[in-house]
């Protein structure tokens, strides 16, 4: 019974280690406000929790437990739930996040009208925040809730969210979005939302005010950003949303004004799957190039070689927990590059071979070091490189064409040469030994 | 269920004060302050599409009223939306109000406010926000603009790379042309007229071979084609180390049947002689 007992428990625990949703690790720091009451986001932290995810909660202000310790990170993901503090820790401060993020660590980051150090980290990120205390309002819908808080609608278009999110609801602050192409929009403003930080029809007059002073002008409308992500170049994700309430359960629970649920806990649930590297996560597993009807990669190739390149690629399924053959990228390219790309082709997938990327294609005519270079960069995915150096060289001495037809005379002309002689050797050993008998005369 | 949406019926229409655009009008003028279009807008049929210069001005004026009690007022937020369907571009430009609901609005593209959206070949959207504390809000579309095209907004250095690039095809060195292959067929056949007049001389000569197969040079003979073949195998397919290794290996042979061959050859001289 004991044994039973004990096996079912290390079964129990071995099944909880093989279930990690994520592919980058299961451990999460959430930093809470003591303010903050952690039943408040129970639904989210509970989705964490039945995923796989082990939550370690703190205070900014607490030391303990570090993020890092001597540039180690001690955890795989963290969440800053805390919008309201105005200093924290010592290891904690822009400079250390952004080591963080080097080092492959994910950041969830919810901000706040108020003026914190996290904010001017939101600033590194091409995000342009409204002046402090300017909460987003918004009159439109009309509504019985405060004009702080919105139901915002969904649009499909951000490959991370799943399709038919019904709207949600937020409140805090916007912020413009830069050009970096490295930002990833999930959640825009309503076009009808603008910050601003009056409280009754009196202020009308400051809002054109502060628009008319130049500067930023004013944030308003469908261009500003309310949840934006942005992808690192070593593939780590950060979130920051525009407020912390858009995550609470007293928002999930809420209905829209038109009655249907609202879209909080989904939408929760979406972008922690994607910072935490669930979905869109992808890699190069391997790349092998050789000459067609060979398998071996030669140690070099010779000019006007034809050449097939091979990529594997996959994708993480956080279902399994695994990666898994993945042939969804349509617009993958190679490019055969030294100092400037010579070729640059499309890498189709191989029908029928999952995960595998198949292209053929002719050397330059240009010997020298090239590199296959594979970069594909989308919003939202992972970023794929991968750099192959080889070289390519002039072709030998006996590389180059033969038999020409245009040598045909040359060629009979030695062979003729050659006969001749053969035939003299042996007609002049051969013949008669008569005197002065004349031989018979060399051919020419 | 349905207490709780009777509930919000009762708020709405307690909340009912809505505001109401009056008289919206608008005027283009040009540059000399001549008139170029007049119009009151409808709210509910938008006019013909308006169209700018690039040193027009276009004026709107409107009053903002209360809907239950008709008197002008001043609403939180009356805001022009831009927006641009195709390219997704919006400006949001704010206008003043009077305390006593009147506004104006004024858009000169000799010097544009900072809040117009990029533009295109495309007709804008202009559409008008209304929001307050106290009243229901309301939106108005109210016409749709042509403005001048804008330079496009600076991308960054990198964007180009987050999108398909276009191909890039080697162009390679020509082959090499030939001259036709019936020119060479002729010019090797006249390399080969010689044989013909050696063909032709010998019948007419006689040629005697009597000793041709002999056994004592016939060895050397055939070591000599041997030597032919090996070098017909090298040009075709061989290696220069090959070639040498069965030239030597061919060698040490044809130098015992060659000296054989002419002690036979001298034999046969001396003895005749």
């Amino acid at each position: 019974m004991r044994l039973l007992s004990s096996a079912f428990v290390a079964l129990l625990a071995f099944a909880r280690l093989s279930f990690a949703a994520s592919s980058s690790g299961d451990s999460v720091l959430v930093l809470l406000d003591t303010s903050l009451d952690r039943e408040n986001y129970s639904i989210f932290f509970g989705g964490l929790e039945k995923r796989g995810y082990s939550l370690t909660f703190r205070a900014p202000k607490d030391a303990s437990p570090a993020i890092t310790d001597y540039d180690v990170p001690n955890f795989d993901h963290v969440i800053f739930f805390s919008p309201e503090a105005k200093s924290y820790a010592q290891d904690i401060t822009p400079q250390s996040l952004v080591g963080l993020l080097s080092e492959k660590t994910n950041l969830l980051i919810a901000l706040s009208p108020k003026q914190t150090p996290l904010t001017s980290l939101a600033t590194e990120f091409s995000l342009i925040l409204p002046p402090p205390e300017t909460p987003l309002i918004s009159h439109h819908p009309a509504r019985s809730e405060r004009p702080t808080t919105i139901p915002v609608a969904v649009s499909s278009s951000s490959p991370l969210l799943t399709p038919g999110i019904p709207p949600v609801w937020f409140s805090g602050a916007p912020h413009a979005l830069g050009n970096n192409p490295m930002l990833v929009p999930i959640l825009r403003a309503p076009a009808e939302s603008f910050a601003a930080d009056s409280t009754d029809d009196t202020g009308a007059d400051g809002i054109v005010d502060a628009t008319e002073k130049g500067g930023e002008g004013l944030w308003a409308g469908s261009q500003m950003g309310l949840v934006t992500g942005f992808q690192t170049n070593v593939n780590s994700r950060v979130v920051f949303a525009g407020g912390i309430d858009l995550f609470s359960d007293e928002y999930a629970r809420k209905e829209l004004p038109s009655g249907t649920p609202s879209g909080n806990s989904q939408f929760a649930r979406d972008i922690a799957t994607w910072v935490f590297q669930e979905t869109l996560t992808l890699r190069i597993d391997s790349v092998e190039h050789h000459r067609v009807n060979q398998t071996e990669a030669p140690e070099m190739y010779t000019t006007n070689d034809e050449i097939v390149y091979t990529a594997h690629i996959s994708s993480y399924d956080s279902r399994t927990s695994t990666w898994k053959p993945y042939s969804g990228i349509g617009d993958l390219q190679l490019e055969f590059t030294m100092l400037d790309p010579h070729i640059r082709t499309s890498l189709p997938p191989v029908p029928g071979s999952p995960g595998t990327y198949q292209v053929q294609f002719r050397a330059p005519d240009r010997h020298g070091v090239f590199k296959f270079i594979l970069n594909w960069k989308r919003k939202g995915y992972s970023y794929l490189s991968s750099s192959t150096t080889v070289p390519v060289v002039p072709p030998r001495h006996d590389g180059y064409p033969r038999f020409l037809s245009a040598a045909w005379p040359y060629y009979t002309g030695a062979i003729s040469t050659s006969a001749g002689f053969f035939l003299f050797a042996a007609l002049w050993l051969a013949g008669d030994v008569k005197g002065e008998r004349k031989k018979v005369s060399k051919a020419e | 269920m349905i207490l709780r949406l009777s509930w919000l019926l009762l708020a709405a229409t307690v909340r009912a004060a809505s505001l109401s655009l009056q008289s919206p009008r608008f005027t283009i003028s040009a540059s000399d302050a001549t008139q170029l279009r007049s119009d009151t807008l409808s709210l509910t049929k938008k006019p013909e599409p308006l169209t700018l210069g690039a040193t027009d001005t276009l004026k709107l004026t409107f009053q903002i009223t209360d809907n239950d009690e008709g008197k002008g007022v001043q609403p939180h937020q009356t805001f022009l939306r831009f927006y641009d369907k195709v390219s997704g571009e919006e400006g949001i430009q704010p206008v003043r109000v009077t305390p006593g609901g009147k506004a104006k609005f004024e858009l000169n593209m000799a010097r544009p406010p900072t809040s117009i959206p990029p533009t295109t070949q495309n007709p804008l959207e202009v559409s008008l926000i209304l929001g307050s504390f106290v009243h229901a809000p309301a939106k108005y579309d109210l016409f749709d603009i042509y403005l001048p095209a804008s330079q496009t907004p600076a991308e960054h250095p990198d964007e180009a790379s987050f999108h398909v690039l276009p191909t890039i095809e080697h162009t390679f060195r020509p082959e090499q042309k030939l001259p036709p292959q019936f020119i060479s067929a002729v010019f090797a056949a006249a390399v080969l007229s010689p044989w013909v007049v050696l063909i032709g001389l010998w019948g007419k000569v006689g040629v005697r071979v009597p000793h041709l197969f002999s056994p004592s040079i016939v060895p050397f003979t055939v070591l000599l084609g041997g030597f032919e073949v090996l070098l017909v195998w090298y040009w075709v397919d061989l290696k220069l180390g090959q070639v040498l290794l069965y030239g030597g290996m061919l060698a040490i042979p044809t130098v015992f049947a060659g000296k054989q061959a002419l002690y036979t050859t001298g034999e046969w001289r001396a003895g005749q002689k």
